[in-house]
């Protein structure tokens, strides 16, 4: 009862066979589902998502069925089925950052771009999604634009985020550190010992 | 190894799981996610229980318990999950203590938290593992106060399969089924968390096994669609028989009410089928039912059919008679009548003194070969070569097979039956492609799971096995250019294949029908069998083909064969039969002095009988079957209302009172008087799993020299699991099959204007079929295949390819 | 020699970081411009390490050496990295697999991406050192999928690796040959469990695998396979750079070495912080961190999953180590401290980690589907939005208590330590939010200017 199926659109990766042999090439022969993962990026990168008809044609590249894809991108947060935005604009919503104001960070996005969580807005350039912790705990809070991280967004921050993108830019990134993460030479204790307790 | 189960202590062997240690003490656990036959997951956490070894010590002593004397028991520190824990020498299971009590107390309260209270209009009320173990190990309160998540609840998953996604606990026994048993991955978990659902991006679910994950859901969410809201658990009459629908003999459950077929589960045989039966087995009874099912005799009178009485009909076949010549007369009957049908016929045959006596479809070769292998043989073979379709043919075997690829062995059955959780089964096992080989002439679904597929030319099975067989004389031979064309193979691959079968422990060759209908191909192939040492299993075209030729079902000799009779007899007693397809043979039908049909609806042949009998169907007898692998089977009557059609030994009685004989199997008893003589076997006794004889009496050995045509033609008939004669009263199967399949190739469709789904008619040999047309490169530019009937039996046919008619085109929705 | 006799032969362990032979290692140049590349790497003794070990030591003494260290898995769970590395069947020809676990995702936890981003070429020679003790015949880098510039810098930096021969066949002239290959992940806490991250790495849906067997038996593809920390491998550069004596001569009886500590929430200095095992949390939050900026009331002391203490003398003063965060009811996990202000109703706090939980669970079994995955955010739920009664408190307690080491994997116990935690600590805050239908902490707006 098993047939194949026969496609309506293009293959994706039809004119992308170099890049789909590389992708391959990154797994052992025994492993070649293991190439799922990184081929359902390379669809959600340039599509921005990634339709039943992509899972199944990614299902006989690996040697499983578009049910088994499925199963796998969906059991997954950031692979989608529905396009997102041309900027996808997740904001951590974990206690770090809830401590640091990511919940009012939000609803200050929710309001300025006019969608709620989940969103797309109408002419597809933004979408906002609450996401959990992405490991900037100790920069929050925290948004990612895309595969961007912008951190310490505080108030002024985000108006200014927010602006550059409604001009279609992503900002140059700023890069925040804290800890030994500027470089163990600057760490140095800001305090005398507290509790140096006997060797 | 001995553990202690609360008081009772077992002895077990190394392996065993905590859960059947529990089970075999007669205690009790409850579980959702473990399965008999399926790998054992830990996931539902319904089985947990408090668990301890003793320890040794260094030096290889038991670690001591001083108050006692007795190895201190080391407890788990966490309640473990018995499914997933194996039995360690001295552990000590506790099923009892408030501890647990406590735990599957909260694991019922967990499960039940999402799921819904519908349960009284929930098909699965009554026969609900979810129920039975909510009441004994639940509470019965919930302190869940909050709406309980809501979803689809009539998700029509397939034609087949309708999902309730409300009432699933997710404990993945169809997720693992689809892996594991059938390896088609077509039912998977979507999304994570709370939100976990079962779904298919594989519309339909193409899987010739789909309805088997609705016996096995612990709950009410996955249904079989032709059963859905028909009745209650308590109220069907459930009968435990044997499938009639293919040669395996898969056993099988009807449940009945008032009268009628409302659904067939699959039963434990697990020698057979374990617990699985396919799709045709399953759903293929709906014809049964049908209102135009004969109910009461006719007689033709003045040229029409008329209702009759059976007294009037037998009398009326009586007198016809005696003014025949009994030798005259030919009988046949199909080739799923029972052994105790079988004594029937060959008694009436006696009676009248004829040799023309036969059941149809029946290959020209024997089934019964010298090395028939098990079911089990091939469950547990380390090389196979499959020549055929068995995933449409004998789809048990099909699985069967896919046990072997596991490498594991059927699990010796326990105190309480099939080990519950059986841990040498693991999710996605690795499978031993390489030890099988498929070879048809086109693309069969069995060569998705083998190392070597290949593809012979179509009636070339002869040929095939031919040239293999050089190889098996020889090894360093080298095949030529016609050789490696008629195996699809090159030198090097075939050389391989034969040399894995003739180096294995056991090897086993499935023939099937395409195999066997040509006297040489079967010879060709039984000597290569011997040549590399394998066994082999024969399959039969319908469910008792070994049996009837076993018992001697058969002309005196070829030319009054079936073919024979319907040419050369003068009268004609058919049960079950519809020669009268073929336009032909209906002309040649007509000149008879006296045609009886035994049927359950009116064929083209009843249509020109002068009695028409009704039958019982299959689902209607009490009787025997053997299996391809030489098991006696018992096959039960279903309570089914057919008015007062009955089966050929009712017919025999009738007749045989009307001709003032009391023929020998004039009753099912009657006839096991015979067959107890004939095989020492009590057939009254025989066990629900059938019996295999350990010495396998060959078939008398009646003249069957006789040869089909030529193998040449450009429709291949082939097997199918859904069976064509009823499909289009098999209204579910017939949906999810998308009816009888005229499967061609892209190239050719286009060039004789074909579109897929188009439903069309064609002359096949002499037979007008219905199919609807199947694209799709899984066969040969040059070739199509169209199913069988029991009339039009597999093998090369010449179809008359003007003669296509398109019907109607239906709009294929791109899925 | 006698044990008064060797323990007065050893010089006493560092247990602060302002002890002044304490020096940084792993982080050294984590943050520095250009740190990331070959060339950075290498002029500042990089791949030292690597070539110490493959051309001056068998497989067995590197082994030896990482268990002399008492280096103890930085995941999270602490096991033993030498005994780990010692499980592993000795090669029989056919693939055994080394797989680093980058899928940072525990709330509190940062350490490792920054090491991805600014130190990848730490990373590879870690790998180098691990595959070689073992016999490895091929490497897989989990990374996240939201670290998408550790994943590239990673990748660039393996390349760069190949190029110098420092993977690929014969690493540095030795018969020795190793590959990696760079998964990215995409958004699933539970891939940090290291059945379910090799699941992931098979193109499978991520639930946890049943052990036994053990990944050493059956790993990767039915392998012999070993999981590794990002930080366990990198720890293993410097081991084998300064010796193991270097390594155990840090930290307390249980737990050797050094450690990246982060800590996030209401401090002047939130980050990474390495430090020797054993220095205390004050040191931590107040020496280096700076100190609360708001009243602190709680501090979770590693990662989310660990149970939370209430800011007391007692548990500040308390070593960062193994033993004694067991001892005291909780866990070391990632060494991720979050600080809780006192105005942070910890009911919400409990809500917010509930949710992640929830989201989290991979919903495989029953008590983490239903019970963390749908039923206690919701009694949490009701409580925040001030709907719960007195008795919601204990039924709570009831349905935790119910999942609580029931589960398939350790997600849901992850999720119920410091449900349990906080209704020890601060049940007063649950009563009055029962009994009143409001917080005793109402503050909501955290953002800051």
């Amino acid at each position: 009862m098993n047939e194949t199926h026969t496609h309506t659109q293009t293959p994706f990766f039809a004119d992308k066979q170099e890049k789909l042999a590389e992708i391959l090439s990154r797994y052992p022969a025994e492993g070649r589902r293991s190439a799922l993962m990184p081929l359902l990026w390379e669809v959600q990168r340039e599509e921005r998502y990634v339709s039943e008809e992509r899972m199944r044609e990614l299902a006989e590249i690996v040697g499983t069925t578009a049910t088994e894809v499925k199963g796998v991108m969906s059991f997954y947060s950031t692979y989608h089925d529905q396009p997102v935005g041309t900027f996808h604009i997740q904001v951590c919503s974990t206690l770090s950052c809830a401590l640091a104001g990511s919940d009012e960070l939000f609803d200050f996005l929710s309001n300025e771009l006019g969608i709620v969580n989940g969103e797309t807005t109408a002419d597809g350039r933004f979408s906002l999604q609450k996401v959990e912790c992405v490991g900037s705990c100790g920069t929050a809070p925290v948004v990612q634009v895309n595969d961007t991280y912008f951190e310490r967004v505080g108030r002024g921050r985000c108006q200014h985020l927010v602006d550059a993108l409604k001009q279609g830019e992503l900002p140059p990134v700023w890069r925040e550190r804290g800890g030994d993460t500027v470089g163990a030479a600057k760490a140095e204790p800001l305090q005398k010992p507290t509790d140096v307790r006997e060797g | 190894m001995k553990v202690r189960v609360n008081d009772v202590e077992l002895d077990l062997a190394p392996g065993t799981s905590a859960i059947d240690a529990v089970f075999a003490a007669g205690g009790d656990v409850p579980y959702f996610c473990s399965q008999e036959y399926m790998s054992p997951i830990g996931a539902c956490r319904m089985c947990l229980a408090q668990v301890g070894a003793p320890r040794k010590e260094r030096d290889g002593s038991w670690v001591m318990d001083e108050a006692t004397g007795q190895p201190k028991i080391f407890w788990f520190p966490n309640l473990m999950a018995t499914c997933t824990t194996q039995v360690m020498e001295g552990m000590v299971i506790d099923t009892l203590s408030e501890r647990v009590k406590t735990a599957q107390n909260g694991m019922v309260e967990f499960t039940l938290i999402n799921h819904p209270l519908d349960c009284p209009v929930c098909d699965k009320g009554g026969a609900c593992e979810l129920q039975d173990r909510s009441y004994e190990f639940g509470d019965g309160l919930s302190r869940f106060q909050f709406d309980k998540r809501h979803n689809e609840k009539h998700h029509p998953l397939s034609d087949l399969i309708t999902l309730d996604r409300e009432r699933c606990i997710q404990c993945k026994r169809c997720v693992r089924y689809f892996e594991e048993v059938p390896g088609d991955e077509v039912l998977d978990f979507i999304e994570r968390t709370a939100h976990t659902y079962i779904g298919t991006a594989d519309h339909g679910l193409p899987s010739n096994f789909t309805g088997n994950i609705a016996d096995i859901c612990p709950v009410g969410a996955l249904l079989d669609a032709s059963s859905r809201f028909r009745g209650r658990n308590w109220e069907y009459d459930h009968t435990r028989t044997t499938s009639m629908d293919d040669a395996t003999g898969a056993a099988i459950i009807v449940d009945a009410r008032t009268g009628r077929i409302e659904r067939i589960k699959a039963a434990l045989n697990p020698d057979v089928n374990k617990t699985w039966i396919d799709d045709g087995a399953r759903f293929g009874h709906e014809y049964v039912d049908s209102s135009d099912r004969l109910t009461t005799p006719l007689v033709r009178r003045q040229g029409k059919l008329e209702p009759a009485t059976w007294d009037e009909a037998t009398a009326f076949i009586a007198e016809r008679l005696k003014g025949l010549s009994g030798k005259d007369v030919g009988i046949a009957v199909r080739a799923d009548a029972t052994l105790e049908e079988g004594v029937a016929a060959m008694a009436l045959a006696e009676e009248l003194g004829t040799g023309q006596l036969d059941h149809a479809p029946r290959p020209a070769a024997t089934l019964i070969g010298n090395q028939t292998a098990t079911i089990t043989d091939l469950a547990t073979a380390d090389a196979i070569l499959v020549v055929g379709d068995l995933t449409e043919e004998a789809g048990i075997l099909d699985l069967r097979v896919k046990d072997a690829l596991k490498g594991v062995t059927p699990p010796t059955l326990m105190p309480h039956g099939v080990p519950i959780a059986d841990l040498r089964l693991k999710e996605r096992m690795p499978r031993r492609r390489e030890i099988l080989a498929v070879a048809a002439p086109y693309r069969v679904d069995l060569m998705r799971h083998a190392g070597t597929a290949v593809h012979y030319p179509a009636g070339g099975e002869a040929a095939f096995f031919r040239a293999l067989g050089k190889l098996a004389a020889d090894a360093n031979a080298v095949l030529v250019e016609a050789d490696e064309a008629a195996t699809g193979m090159s030198t090097a691959q075939a050389r391989a294949l034969v040399a894995r079968l003739g180096a294995a422990k056991q090897a086993v060759v499935v023939l099937g029908g395409l195999a066997l209908t040509r006297r040489e191909s079967a010879e060709a192939a039984r000597a290569f069998i011997k040549a590399v040492g394998a066994k082999e299993l024969a399959v039969g075209p319908m469910a008792n083909s070994y049996g009837l030729e076993l018992l001697g079902v058969l002309p005196s000799h070829e030319r009054y064969g079936y073919a024979g009779m319907l040419e050369g007899s003068k009268a004609l007693i058919l049960s079950h039969l519809d020669p009268a397809q073929d336009g032909e043979v209906a002309e040649r039908l007509r000149g008879k002095d006296l045609l009886v049909v035994h049927d359950i609806f009116m064929t083209e042949t009843a249509h020109l009988a002068d009695v028409v009998l009704p039958a019982a169907s299959v689902y209607e007898r009490d009787g025997t079957v053997v299996n391809l692998e030489g098991r006696f089977l018992p096959v039960r009557a279903a309570p089914v209302d057919a008015g007062s059609s009955t089966d050929l030994t009712g017919v025999a009685r009738a007749l045989g009172e009307a001709m003032g004989k009391r023929l020998e199997g004039r009753s099912v008893r009657s006839a096991r008087r015979v067959l107890k003589k004939r095989f020492d076997i009590d057939f009254a006794e025989l066990p629900d799993t059938g019996l295999l004889p350990r010495t396998k009496g060959r078939g008398p050995a009646k003249a069957l020299a006789g040869e089909a045509p030529a193998a040449t033609g450009n429709v291949l008939v082939v097997p199918s699991m859904a069976r064509a004669e009823y499909l289009s009263r098999n209204r579910h199967l017939a949906a999810a099959v998308g009816g009888n399949r005229l499967r061609v190739n892209p190239e050719d469709a286009a060039k004789h204007n074909l579109t897929a789904g188009a439903e069309v008619r064609l002359k096949v040999g002499g037979t007008w079929r219905q199919a609807v047309v199947h694209v799709t490169d899984g066969v040969p530019r040059g070739l199509m295949t169209i199913p069988s009937l029991p009339e039009q039996p597999v093998g090369l046919a010449q179809a008359d390819l003007a003669s296509i008619v398109v019907e109607q085109v239906r709009l294929e929705v791109a899925s | 020699m006698s044990d008064q006799a060797a323990t007065a032969a050893k010089p006493a362990p560092i247990l602060s970081r302002h002890d002044p032979r304490y020096e940084v290692t792993m982080y050294r140049y984590v943050g520095v411009e250009g740190a990331h590349t070959l060339d950075f790497y290498r002029s500042h003794g990089g791949y030292e390490a690597a070539r110490r070990a493959l051309t001056g030591m068998t497989p067995a003494q590197v082994v030896d050496e990482v268990k002399a260290s008492g280096l103890r898995g930085r995941g999270g769970a602490g096991f033993p990295t030498g005994v780990k590395w010692s499980f592993m069947a000795p090669p029989d020809g056919k693939p055994r697999y080394l797989v680093c676990n980058a899928d940072e995702s525990e709330p509190g936890s940062f350490k490792d991406r920054y090491i991805l981003e600014d130190d990848p070429h730490q990373l590879v020679e870690g790998m180098i050192i691990g595959a070689y003790a073992m016999q490895m015949t091929f490497g897989f880098l989990y990374v996240r999928g939201e670290y998408y510039l550790g994943t590239t810098r990673m990748e660039v930096a393996i390349a760069e690796a190949r190029a110098a021969g420092l993977l690929g066949e014969n690493i540095l002239g030795t018969n020795f040959s190793f590959d990696i290959t760079v998964h990215r992940g995409a958004g699933a806490y539970i891939c940090g469990e290291e059945t379910a991250l090799m699941n992931s790495l098979e193109g499978l849906r991520a639930n946890p695998r049943l052990k036994p067997p053990f990944p050493a038996a059956a790993g990767m593809y039915g392998r012999p396979t070993t999981i590794n920390n990002v930080t366990s491998l990198t720890s293993a550069v410097h081991i084998i750079n300064k010796g193991a004596a270097w390594f155990a001569g840090m930290g307390t009886d249980d737990s050797k070495g050094t450690k990246l500590y982060q800590i996030s929430g209401p401090v002047k200095r939130t980050g990474v912080y390495e430090m020797p095992m054993g220095a205390t949390f004050r040191e931590l939050i107040y020496d280096f961190a700076g100190g609360p900026t708001m009243e602190p009331k709680a501090f979770i002391p590693g990662g989310s999953s660990t149970p939370m203490f209430p800011w007391e003398d007692r548990f500040l003063d308390m070593p960062m180590d193994y033993g004694t965060l067991a001892k005291n009811g909780s866990m070391l996990g990632t060494g991720g401290v979050i600080v809780i202000p006192r105005d942070k109703c910890i009911v919400d706090a409990l809500y917010n980690l509930v949710r992640f939980y929830a989201h989290e669970s991979c919903g495989k079994c029953t008590p983490c589907r239903e019970g963390v995955g749908h039923w206690l955010p919701r009694m949490y739920q009701k409580l925040v939005s001030g709907l719960g009664q007195p008795e919601d408190i204990a039924l709570l307690e009831s349905v935790a208590s119910n999942i609580k080491g029931n589960a398939f994997c350790p997600l849901a116990d992850a999720c119920i330590g410091p449900v349990q935690a906080s209704l020890k600590w601060f049940r007063d805050e649950y009563e009055y939010l029962a009994a009143n239908g409001k917080s005793k902490y109402p503050k909501n707006d955290w953002w800051q200017a």
